[in-house]
């Protein structure tokens, strides 16, 4: 394991991720958290992809993580779980690798006697790690939700996490956690 | 904001006597009338969307709304461009439909959507009480100036560059390119300028400023730093957001924010691909 790579790593990942959340509107008090959630994301994507994983696989395993960790801790922070993972898992976006498809599409397009077949490849190569790399973050993301979802445990979590901070709550409200009639019937 | 509603008793004439009881039910719980219920849930649901929720934050939020105003049924479709829901008490019900804008990303006022909802959902509130709540949170939820923005985006795109191997002498183009970028971004926006034109004309502007940069800092690694430059434009969060909602169930809208990514990434490129024509570099 590269030491250096990997701190280099986290720590950019943290910049990109909190700049990011400026972008995004997410309130300047939040932003250590979203530094957080890019530098973890970028620390078990440095490692997954340091112990021979393939990108798309390293990606999977971060957003699996940086999932995981929102729901754990969605309850003690001020700042939604949906903007802690997008801004987490921004700076895994394959942008560059997008770009490099369609300009290689581009490329192949405009080529008038074609004498090999390596630029196309490469543009369909880009393509798909392009593809696969964003459905593995949203695979990944979605997860943690969907098994808790399965539990029945989200919804309650979160109440009791808004009822903890008290943040808006109106005054003499002492009702309690119950998530209601329709999330009873939906069985959320 | 053009708010689209149909009346079963105007298009039903026949069923007015019977319907009229269900549109005159002024009640739900001593708390508002269904009519102004349903566009309270659409007006949260509207606003989440536009701020950048997915499909189901969207429905969950709705159904918190209606539900803490007393309603026993709530159906929600959402769609790219509008949201329908019917909610119902006892044997009344009522359904309408509501025009949904641009949609951005706007964290801060997601959060302060959920946290109100979940309010109302345990609370007492009226629906006068909501709406003011509501119409307070779209007027003054957190906007952070241009000028925090723009430099807090060139320096998300100068980390982006070191994490896509760019040398240290194309980091300081690709932030100068980013922020000025950006501003320029914010303005073609407040002329109401067609998002994929603009989003050409801001990746060409910054890919070749950045290119220009490059070449005058002696980098090596000159056309990464230019594709670096436009990752502003990268819409991510509904990359994310399509994805989400395909899982989850919602196809429909999923492909539909899938198609718009997939068409923002061939106008990005297009802007790159003119910058480094000019330039003559990624040949």
């Amino acid at each position: 394991m590269n030491l250096p790579q990997l701190f280099h790593n986290a720590a950019f990942g943290g910049v990109a991720a909190a700049g990011f959340g400026v972008l995004f509107h997410i309130g300047i008090r939040a932003l250590p958290w979203c530094v957080a959630s890019g530098a973890l994301a970028l620390t078990v994507r440095t490692i997954a992809l340091a112990s021979g994983w393939s990108l798309e696989a390293a990606s999977f395993v971060a957003a699996l993580t940086l999932g995981a960790a929102a729901q754990l801790i969605q309850s003690r922070i001020t700042v939604s779980r949906n903007a802690l993972e997008v801004v987490g898992c921004i700076p895994m976006i394959p942008g560059g690798f997008a770009a490099k498809a369609i300009l290689g599409l581009f490329a192949v397009a405009t080529q008038h006697a074609p004498t090999t077949h390596e630029p196309f490849i490469l543009a369909v190569e880009n393509t798909w790690r392009a593809a696969f790399t964003i459905g593995a973050l949203g695979t990944g993301l979605a997860m943690p939700t969907l098994l808790m979802r399965v539990r029945g445990i989200s919804q309650a979590r979160t109440d009791r996490g808004t009822a903890q901070s008290g943040v808006m709550a109106p005054a003499g409200d002492t009702k309690s956690n119950d998530p209601g009639p329709l999330f009873r019937r939906r069985g959320v | 904001m053009k708010t689209f509603t149909t009346r079963e008793s105007e298009s039903l004439p026949a069923k007015s006597a019977t319907n009229a009881p269900m549109l005159k039910l002024s009640n739900l719980q001593g708390r508002g009338s269904l009519e102004e219920v349903a566009m309270l849930a659409l007006e949260f649901g509207r606003l989440l969307m536009e701020a950048g929720a997915t499909a189901r934050s969207v429905e969950e939020v709705t159904a918190q709304v209606a539900s803490g105003f007393g309603a026993e049924r709530v159906d929600l479709r959402v769609g790219y461009a509008s949201l329908a829901i019917t909610i119902g008490r006892g044997p009344n019900g009522i359904s309408r439909m509501r025009k949904v804008g641009p949609l951005g990303v706007n964290q801060s006022l997601d959060y302060a959507l959920r946290t109100t909802a979940a309010c109302i959902e345990r609370g007492s509130w009226t629906v006068a009480e909501a709406r003011a709540e509501l119409d307070r949170l779209a007027r003054t939820s957190s906007h952070h100036p241009d000028w925090i923005v723009a430099p807090a985006v060139g320096v998300a795109c100068a980390a982006f560059g070191r994490l896509l191997g760019v040398d240290w002498a194309g980091i300081g183009p690709i932030f100068v390119a980013a922020t000025l970028g950006q501003l320029l971004r914010r303005q073609l926006a407040s002329h109401h300028i067609n998002v994929f034109v603009s989003t050409t004309v801001v990746a060409f502007f910054s890919s070749t400023l950045c290119g220009l940069g490059a070449r005058w800092a002696g980098s090596a690694t000159a056309p990464t730093a230019m594709t670096v430059a436009v990752l502003l434009l990268v819409p991510g969060v509904p990359s994310l957001n399509a994805l989400s909602d395909i899982l989850e169930g919602r196809p429909t809208l999923g492909s539909a924010r899938a198609v718009w990514v997939a068409v923002i990434l061939v106008f990005i490129t297009t802007g790159i691909w003119l910058a480094q024509s000019l330039l003559g570099e990624g040949r």
